[in-house]
């Protein structure tokens, strides 16, 4: 993990500002995405853009990167009046965009994709080698310019991203949440470029809701909530994790979901050297009362584990390398669901959760259908009840009991979503990445929702928010490469905090953690 | 450096489909007219004599009538396979094998009493044009074989299928070789009703509302909704997809042969190879003109059925071409179908600055 270091931003007068955004506004229909924003971008500062999904930071920077225009407000380049009609006008002023989602051509070298899109005439791809050698080497990158994309970490490819903005020269760099992808010591490479690309005098935006990494990057901060910058101020007044929480949900933090270990019960889950296509080999149990942490980057067979014990694919051998409720895959699968069993609260709460443009009371029984029927025929009235006292008692901002699940912010979808399977009191809960894109009060509640259902339930929580399983966890299981690279309980402190050389697949060592946290 | 711009909306606005859809509809007329201008002849006439022919009279309605019962229950059927996004475009074929099972009831078992006769009739009807939409069903399920495709492809096998039929085993020794069936006895056909509309106007009421307590009350009408709108997440829900693809098939290829079964009936009083005259195509347009509200299909079914009416009288008097009618159906499809954009999407202008919400 990343350590604190000093900021730097005493650097006394304020220069010119790059860039400066003024009242900038954007609707989506009701919905007022950016209000009266106002910001000023400099060279040499790391601006760090904080707040939780939906407050507007997606908008902010898409206007900014020339991808949607805002509904009023203006954009000062050098301080002239400028607009952007596509991503190209911004890009010619210098400005540049990182996304979550890399837009390369996986079939190409790294120095093919840097042509991309800049054909004029003749190209000339030995120059064009060197520079790209000249720019990595110049910001600490290690990258072969004659790799192919398809052959890539995420990190190297989000490299790759940032080398084609260095390469057009530009002046100012958004990164849209660049860590999401990336194992803990590439975060740190990539912190390291950053800082350098900062003294070089480019100017960088950088978009996250981990408070960690703002602190540990940032120089300037910005905090957005709905739609508005509520504060803005230098990393320097801010001492630690908790002020800047404070700042951030604007109101005294009440105290952490504390984890306290819940009397364990019979085992629910139990994974026998179990496989599903790129998951392997995965041996571990789960009982009653505990949470299982499943720890490690997007993307190391993760879903694949979740989508075999949720029945979406089947286990490579069936015979008994799964058992879920005492009964094999096959069996439980085959049996109906029904309340006590197991439920799956989903990453993508809109995709697969829900139907996002029915109501929420066609929603509630989405999952809840065979609990109210009589003789085929759904009982309405009665649904109805039941949901709204669901919405109360889960507090659920909506309008009304036929808001559409589309309308609801993530928040209190997923509050909605928990509720609702929460009512079928279940044994088994396979919740994934259950508080992405939560702002923080909603977090606390599906936390402690989470720690309160280890009275009847197990929780196989699938997380690659690694303080979300510090948060929860009573037992880690560290996935890389679609294998368990370690499986510990939370008391042994020395594994638990090599997590992160763990989620990069370096296996725990007792003498080798030692090094590596000395040289970190 | 105005211009126009593209804006998803975030819920349509009340007033858009009352002034979209008759929009559309002048707009598909303008197109016509302007081809009825390169003929010579006038349009303003022209529209006088197809409403005129087809809502203009108590007998022009009641053609009109006879016309929208087979398209409605067409209609409904593709509807219900619509609402779970599974493209049913096979109503024709459907419609076939529906006019086959109720010819083969009334073959097999000609001395019914009257009212068992026809639900006789109903039933095999239904069954021949559920199992020909069952097909497609099993060969998505199984192969994934895309039901566009498929559909389509068996409304040819069961059209020569009847036509078969009627030229070969079921022809009548004494029609002096005309390729029909012998005529049904009258308790095979249905009785009129309302001035000559005929008793199938009931089977189309019942119809609806078994359709619409269907879907909006039972457990299985519900999930073949959330099935339509998300079938990840009906996945998730654990709905039977794979059952409910089969079922909504069946289901509409089960209406679409009841169509069939009062078309001979009712129209032909026999079975003979004119029967599939593109009812079924119709009914895949009113369908996306009513957006699958069963009061639409209704209004809708009546509507395209009196421009039908109305065509054959514009081809008497004024000597359009037949082809006309289906000219015309297709410019409304599509100015309609073009209109629905603006139910999601509005224009807004750019370069100055403005406030406001989109």
């Amino acid at each position: 993990m990343e350590q604190m270091r000093p900021s730097s931003t005493d650097r006394g007068a304020k220069r010119a500002p790059l860039i400066r955004l003024e009242n900038i506004s954007k609707s989506y229909g009701p919905v007022k995405a950016n209000r009266n924003i106002s910001l000023e971008i400099r060279s040499g500062e790391i601006l760090a853009l904080l707040g939780e999904n939906g407050a507007g930071k997606s908008t902010l920077m898409s206007i900014l990167s020339g991808k949607s225009r805002q509904d009023s407000g203006s954009i000062f380049v050098d301080g002239e009046l400028t607009s952007f009609r596509s991503p190209r006008d911004a890009l010619a002023a210098g400005i540049g965009m990182v996304y979550q989602h890399f837009m390369l051509v996986e079939a190409m070298t790294v120095t093919q994709n840097l042509m991309l899109g800049q054909a004029h005439g003749i190209l000339n791809p030995s120059a064009m080698r060197e520079r790209v050698l000249e720019l990595a080497a110049r910001y600490g990158f290690e990258i072969n310019p004659d790799a192919m994309i398809s052959d890539l970490s995420m990190g190297e490819r989000q490299r790759v991203e940032i080398l084609k903005l260095l390469y057009r020269d530009c002046r100012v760099l958004i990164l849209d949440e660049p860590t999401a992808v990336l194992t803990p010591p590439e975060i740190h490479q990539l912190f390291v470029a950053l800082r350098r690309m900062a003294a070089d005098g480019k100017a960088l935006v950088f978009i996250s809701h981990k408070m960690k990494e703002v602190l540990d990057l940032a120089t300037e901060i910005s905090i957005l909530r709905r739609g508005e910058i509520v504060d803005h101020f230098l990393r320097s007044e801010v001492p630690g994790e908790r002020e800047l929480a404070e700042r951030m949900i604007g109101r005294q933090m009440e105290t952490l979901v504390e984890q306290t270990p819940a009397e364990k019960g019979e085992v629910l889950l139990e994974l026998s050297h179990a496989s599903c296509g790129m998951a392997s080999d995965l041996t571990c149990s789960l009982r009653r009362g505990e949470v299982l942490a499943v720890v490690g980057v997007a993307g190391n067979g993760q879903r694949e584990l979740v989508e075999m014990v949720t029945g979406g694919a089947r286990p490579d051998s069936v015979k008994d390398s799964v058992r879920i409720l005492g009964r094999n895959w096959n069996d439980f699968m085959r049996a109906r669901m029904g309340r006590k069993s197991m439920v799956y609260i989903p990453e993508d709460r809109k995709g697969l959760a829900t139907c996002p443009s029915l109501d929420l009371l066609d929603n509630f029984l989405l999952t809840n259908r065979n609990g109210f029927q009589n003789f085929g025929f759904l009982d309405r009235r009665h649904s109805a009840t039941v949901t709204t006292g669901i919405m109360e008692e889960y507090q659920v901002v909506a309008d009304g009991l036929h808001a559409t699940a589309g309308s609801l912010s993530g928040g209190n979808l997923q509050k909605m979503v928990l509720g609702r399977e929460f009512f079928r009191e279940p044994s088994l809960i396979v919740a994934e990445n259950p508080t992405q894109g939560l702002d923080i009060g909603a977090m606390e509640e599906v936390w402690r929702r989470i720690l309160e259902a280890r009275d009847h339930a197990g929780v196989l929580l699938v997380t690659s928010d690694l303080h979300e399983a510090m948060t929860l966890a009573d037992t880690f299981a560290v996935m890389y490469r679609g294998r368990f690279i370690d499986v510990f309980p939370r008391s042994d402190v020395a594994r638990v905090e090599s997590i992160g050389l763990m989620m990069a697949g370096i296996p725990f060592d007792a003498k080798e953690a030692k090094e590596a946290v000395h040289e970190a | 450096m105005d211009g126009f711009r593209v804006v998803r909306r975030q819920a349509p606005h009340r007033w858009i489909g009352i002034v979209v859809l008759p929009a559309a509809l002048l707009i598909a007329l303008a197109f016509c007219s302007l081809l009825l201008l390169i003929q010579d002849k006038s349009p303003v006439e022209a529209a006088v004599v197809l409403f005129q022919g087809g809502f203009g009279s108590l007998y022009a309605l009641q053609d009109t009538m006879l016309k929208a019962i087979p398209i409605f229950l067409c209609s409904l059927g593709v509807s219900v396979a619509f609402r779970m996004k599974v493209w049913n475009i096979g109503a024709e074929g459907q419609f076939a094998l529906g006019g086959v099972g109720a010819t083969w009831a009334v073959l097999t078992f000609p001395s019914l009493p009257m009212p068992l006769m026809l639900a006789v009739m109903l039933l095999c009807a239904a069954v021949a044009g559920g199992l020909w939409g069952m097909i497609p069903g099993f060969l998505k399920l199984k192969f994934g074989l895309n039901e566009i495709i498929s559909t389509l492809m068996l409304n040819y096998i069961g059209i020569e299928f009847m036509r078969y039929l009627v030229y070969g085993p079921w022809k009548d020794p004494g029609s002096m070789g005309f390729p029909m069936t012998a005529m049904f006895p009258e308790e095979a056909i249905f009785p009129e009703v309302l001035g000559y509309v005929h008793a199938g106007l009931l089977v189309c009421v019942a119809a609806a509302v078994v359709v619409a307590v269907f879907l909006q009350r039972t457990k299985l009408g519900f999930e073949l909704c959330a099935a339509g709108e998300n079938p990840r997440a009906a996945r998730y829900a654990r709905i039977p997809y794979g059952f409910l693809l089969v079922f909504v098939l069946t289901v509409s290829g089960a209406l679409a042969g009841m169509a069939g079964c009062v078309e001979v009936s009712a129209t032909f009083n026999r079975l003979q190879p004119n029967l599939c005259t593109g009812y079924g195509y119709t009914a895949i347009v009113v369908a996306w003109l009513s957006r699958l509200r069963i009061p639409s299909i209704a209004l809708f079914s009546v509507f395209l059925a009196g421009l039908l009416v109305g065509t054959d009288n514009l081809q008497v008097d004024m000597q359009v071409p037949a082809a006309f009618g289906g000219i015309l159906e297709g410019f409304i499809l599509l100015c309609v179908l073009a209109g629905q954009f603006f139910y999601s999407y509005t224009f807004v202008r750019t370069g100055r600055e403005q406030g406001g919400a989109a």
